[in-house]
Formats: structure tokens, sequence, C-alpha cells
């Protein structure tokens, strides 16, 4: 049994990826993260194949966010082919949407960062140190499949969200069902979020980055991207904006943005960008070490926002409908959304016959990468003298903080 | 008694077969009883291979040289090596393109850059080593993922599906989306084992599990073509999961 081989593999964050440090022989003078996932070559896959294959494509990019890839895949086929969806398909998208942020966050909350603040190395530790807190943490995230699974069919590859609608609405009775669960779960829910927000910091307090996210962002699905800078940049612009760049250390996109400093997408960066002082003052310090707490109260938030469109759902009256279909064609559709780890963009362009020329996605790790490597510049600074051991550990935390979905960032 | 020893990674994929056992939130406390997790980079650090391992449980296909030295390193060191899902199977979304050349479709999303070279055609496992047990599906279900555990434990491996989609759809007493909604539903060639997932939503089959063993093609494209898909349209939908589809 004491055949050992080292796989250089970063735990407990989705897909493949590296923290390499970089020493001058006696002290840590660089880190980089270091993306290494397989490319499948989704933008190229994607070309060539009709309109109505683009989503189920592309929702394959991610398992944790396929609920969002394909929401952001169909609201970009469904504006180049001029299709318009009812105001019950728009509700249950938004649910499902809702479902996939809850599921994302309790998943990086209690099964990938949850251990290192408590200093143990996998699920199989925490289960033994906090018992309670990880089973209601599986909870939590079950109750977001279950949602993902009552309007997509599915919590991963949504199956159920289709081109101008969806195959079967759910019941009343399952929406229900999932009312009544968080109800049920609310004490313990707030109790174990209050717990998430009382952890203390493991991290050294990193100065604040810049952020930018989708304008009304708990809508999801508005069509303007807004910075902490001042900026307010439109869907159509978007890709440009972004600026990708490639890095021999990376097998996924850098944005580069104007250039002049990195931004950061996700939980915190849409607290600090879209949420009333209520919540952004909890995070004061507005550093990325926080970020399991932004996520913790989008957690809570999710789970009441749910509530809320299921109420209007039911209200409405759930009724079976035929997808809408085309009815005018242009030729490029762009989708800007919030997905559980950030700002997401789906762009493509078709030509006369519905066929897919061109497919640009822009997921949120992969924005992230300048942001991650400017906390990781600031941390050795920070950490100078410290053993290299010490110093792969904190680093490592730290690009957890991120919650990189390398799966999504290279794709 | 003893814990079984487990390694479970992911090639190319999404995760999702890996999230689909983290997805089984009443179990897995149960399941953290029962087996030792010892190499589950996706849920836990450290992260060395360690000793052998009683079996290991590997997701997506296989396009860069640095999966393949893995998965031999795996084959060597595990009892079993079990393919779950549709990638490691048949090569899954990944493979849509192998008919093309690689270069190309690298130069397309990378362009001039000189970035993953040595990315090669997405193979399934069973290209490169010998695969033990196969469990399908895009992403499997998880009932079948705990099965597969279950059996691990009293020693068996599981058995491959031999009846289509449409079994599974009949029993359920769903209305036919081909014959009577004329959809291009691929239920009739796909393996089943999803109870007729899709079809019960009113979704056609996409084919997610992909072929069915000894699955009657040629019958299969004349109904369809009755049914006005011609074949091209059909295998471009066959191949979405499973470069292999062939008359």
């Amino acid at each position: 049994m004491s055949r050992v081989s080292k796989v250089d593999i970063l735990a407990r964050v989705e897909g493949h990826g590296t923290v390499e440090l970089v020493s001058d022989g006696k002290r840590v003078v660089d880190a980089r993260f270091l993306i290494h996932e397989s490319p499948r070559f989704f933008e190229a896959l994607l070309t060539g194949r009709r309109f109505d294959e683009v989503a189920d494509i592309a929702c394959r990019i991610c398992s944790i966010c396929s609920t969002v890839h394909k929401i952001a895949a169909l609201q970009a086929v469904e504006q180049a082919m001029g299709i318009y969806i009812s105001r019950q398909t728009a509700l249950l998208r938004e649910l499902a949407l809702y479902g996939g942020v809850i599921e994302s966050h309790a998943l990086h909350i209690f099964c990938l960062a949850l251990p290192d603040y408590l200093d143990v190395k996998s699920i199989n530790e925490l289960s033994e140190r906090e018992p309670q807190k990880m089973k209601t943490g599986l909870k939590i995230k079950k109750l977001g499949n279950f949602i993902q699974e009552s309007v997509g069919g599915r919590a991963i590859h949504p199956f159920n969200l289709l081109l101008g609608g969806v195959g079967t609405p759910p019941t009343p009775e399952v929406l229900k069902e999932i009312s009544d669960q968080i109800r049920i779960m609310r004490s313990e829910i707030s109790e174990t979020i209050v717990y998430a927000l009382k952890l203390e910091e493991i991290l050294p307090p990193l100065s604040p980055l810049e952020q930018c996210a989708v304008i009304g962002s708990y809508q999801f699905s508005a069509g303007k991207l807004m910075t902490s800078t001042g900026r307010v940049i439109s869907a159509d612009y978007g890709v440009e904006w972004f600026n990708e760049h490639i890095e021999p250390y990376s097998n996924a996109k850098i944005s580069r943005f104007d250039g002049s400093t990195p931004l950061f997408v996700g939980p915190l960066a849409r607290i600090l960008l879209s949420m009333p002082p209520l919540y952004s003052e909890n995070f004061v310090d507005r550093s990325i070490r926080s970020s399991l707490k932004a996520r913790a109260v989008e957690l809570e938030l999710s789970l009441e926002k749910a509530e809320v469109l299921i109420r209007q759902l039911i209200e409405a009256g759930l009724k079976s409908e035929q997808p809408a279909v085309s009815r005018s064609c242009t030729t490029e559709g762009v989708s800007l959304i919030e997905a559980p780890r950030g700002t997401l963009l789906h762009r493509y362009r078709f030509d006369t016959n519905g066929i897919c020329r061109a497919a640009d996605i822009i997921t949120p790790t992969a924005i992230n990468q300048s942001a991650i490597a400017a906390s990781l510049k600031e941390l050795i600074v920070l950490m100078d003298g410290a053993d290299y051991d010490q110093i792969k550990k904190t680093a490592e935390i730290l690009i957890r903080c991120y919650d990189p979905c390398i799966s999504c960032a290279v794709h | 008694m003893k814990k079984l020893r487990l390694a479970i990674t992911g090639m190319t994929a999404c995760s999702g077969c890996q999230l689909s056992l983290l997805n089984c939130e009443n179990e897995l406390p149960d399941l953290l009883e029962k087996f030792d997790f010892s190499f589950f980079p996706l849920a836990s650090s450290p992260l060395d291979l360690i000793g052998e391992y009683d079996a290991s449980i590997v997701e997506g296909c296989v396009s860069m040289p640095h999966e393949k030295k893995l998965l031999l390193e795996l084959r060597n060191r595990s009892r079993y090596l079990i393919a779950v899902g549709t990638c490691a199977v048949f090569g899954g979304v990944a493979a849509l393109k192998n008919d093309e050349e690689r270069e190309v479709l690298r130069k397309q999303v990378y362009g001039s850059s000189s970035i993953v070279e040595s990315t090669f055609r997405p193979l399934p496992l069973n290209n490169l080593v010998q695969v033990d047990a196969s469990i399908t599906g895009c992403p499997p279900e998880k009932m079948e993922l705990l099965r597969l555990l279950g059996g691990l434990l009293a020693g068996a491996l599981p058995v491959d599906s031999d009846y289509p989609v449409c079994t599974e759809c009949r029993i359920r007493e769903n209305i036919c989306l081909l014959t009577e909604r004329g959809e291009l539903c691929l239920g009739m060639l796909v393996s089943g084992g999803c109870h007729a997932r899709c079809p019960s939503m009113a979704v056609p089959c996409e084919g997610c599990r992909g072929p069915l063993p000894e699955a009657n093609l040629r019958e299969a494209l004349r109904i369809y073509a009755e049914k006005g898909f011609d074949r091209e349209t059909v295998f471009a939908r066959l191949r979405r999961f499973c470069p292999e589809w062939r008359l």
C-alpha cells in the first residue's frame, strides 16, 4: 500500500487546475493558478449545428452550472430567432435559476469550502467533525436540486427547458411541496447560515478589487453589465468588452477588460453592486476572503425568491403551453446572465438556414482569472517569509474563495 | 467490515457523473461509512494516488496525454475500473466532431496560439484500457450509481441494459412522440435505464445514453424516413453523444 504517485490537482474545485508557486531558492516570489483542464472546443462543436440543438449541447459545458448554461443559450437563440416566451416560462426559468444558485452555493459552502474553515481535508472528515452542519448543508443542496428537477426535469442537464417554453410544467402540488420544504427547513437553514456568517476568516484581508455584475442581477436576465468603476456595458458589446486573451498557463481564455484593472464577478460582486446597504454593509472590507459569506447571504435570499416565484406561478395557474415559435429571424443573439458563480455570456450567429456559424461563450471563472492572479500576488507579499507548504495551502484556499468552475472556464 | 477503497475522478468531461454521486444527498452519509473515497479530487484533498483501489470510477473521455497517464495508473492500481457516463463509455458530446481534424477545431477556438497542441481525438476509456463495467447516461441516473456501489459491496458488477428507452416509455404509458406527434425521438435505438425520463415529460429522447446493443438502425431509419426525417438529420442527432453510429 505504499506506492505513492503525485497528482497535482487543486482539490475541492470543479475541474482540473493547479497552484504553482515560484521560489527563488529561499522565498516564494510568485504564485499562479494554472488551468490544465482539457478543452472540448465547445465553440467549435456548436458551429454547424441547427439552432434548435444549440442549448442541448451547450448545457453540457458544465454539470453544476448546466441549468444556467441551458437558459443562457436558450435566451440567445430565442433572441436571434425572434422567439418570445410566455410569462409562465419566464417565471419557471427564473425559479430553475434560483434552484441552481441554491444547489451550487450549498455545494460550495458545505462540501468544498467548509473543510478549509474547519481545517479538515475532505467531506469524509467534515462528516465526522460537523455531522449536523453537513447534513443540513446536504438538505439545502438537495432542495436546490429538487427545484431544478421539478422545472428542468433533471438536476443536471435539464431537458425540460426548451426553446420557447417547457415540455411539461411542474404541477401545483410539486411547487407547493417545494414551498413546504422551504418552510419546514426555515429555522434550520437560518441557523446554518448564521453559523456560516460567524465563521472566523482564515485569510488575511486582501484589498478590495473592482467588480462587475449584470444590472439588477437578481432579475438575472437584464441586458446590461454594470461595473464598480462606473461603466455600463450593453450585451451586444459584451464580447468585445471582456476582451479575452490567451496565456500559456491557462487553457481558459482570460478577460482583460480595458487593460487597466482586473474585475471580479460572483456573489460578492453582486451584493456589493446591486444590494441595499442592509446586505452590502456586512462586507465592509469588500475583500474576496468573505465570499463564502456572500454565498450564504445569497443562499437565504434565493430560498425567499423561490417561494415568491412559486406563489406567483400558482396564483396565475399553471397551464400546459405549446412552446413559442420563431417569428422573425436576425442573425445574432446575445445573452448576459448571472450564473451562481458570476456573469455568463453566450453569443451565437446563425446563417439564413438557422445553422450556427459562430459561438462565443464567456464564463465567470474565465472572467475571474485576472482577479485571481492579482489576489495571489498580494497574498505572496502578505505571507512573505512563510514556508512553501503554508503558502501553497493558503493560496489554494484563496482560489476556492472564487469558487472556480474549471469545466466552464475552458469549455 | 473493511471499507472499500475507491478512486473517483474525471477526464475530459463536465463533472456531471461525479456530481450525480454528490447529489445522492440522502445516501451520502451512509456511503461515507461504507466506502473510503481515497482519491476523489472533487470532494477532498489530499490527492496523491496511494496503494491499490478496490475500484476506480472514471468519468469522461480521454483527450490529453496527462489523462491517458492517469487512466493507466488507475487501471494498474485498481481491481475494477468502471466507466461512468456517456463520455467515458462512448465519447459523448466532446467527441461530437471526431470526424474533423482536431487541429482545425483547436484553431477555431484558440486561433494561432500554440496552446493545448497535445490534444487528440476524444476516446472512450475502453479504447485505452480494459473496462470492467459501464454505466451510461448524460448524466447517469443516481439510482444506477447507487446500485453500482451497492453491488461493489457485494462483490458484483452492473450489467449493461439490453432494452431500449421505448420499452420503459411503453411501461409508463406515454404518448409516442414519434408516431403520434411526429417528433424526432431516438428512444427505439437508445439504451434504456432512465425510465424514459425525457419522453415522460413530452420531450423527445435525444439519445444521451448511447446505442442499444443490437439496435436495428436500418429499420429505424425507414420509420424515421416515413415520418419525414432524412438520414442526415437522424445521424446528426444520434452522433451528438456517440460518434460511432454507422449503418
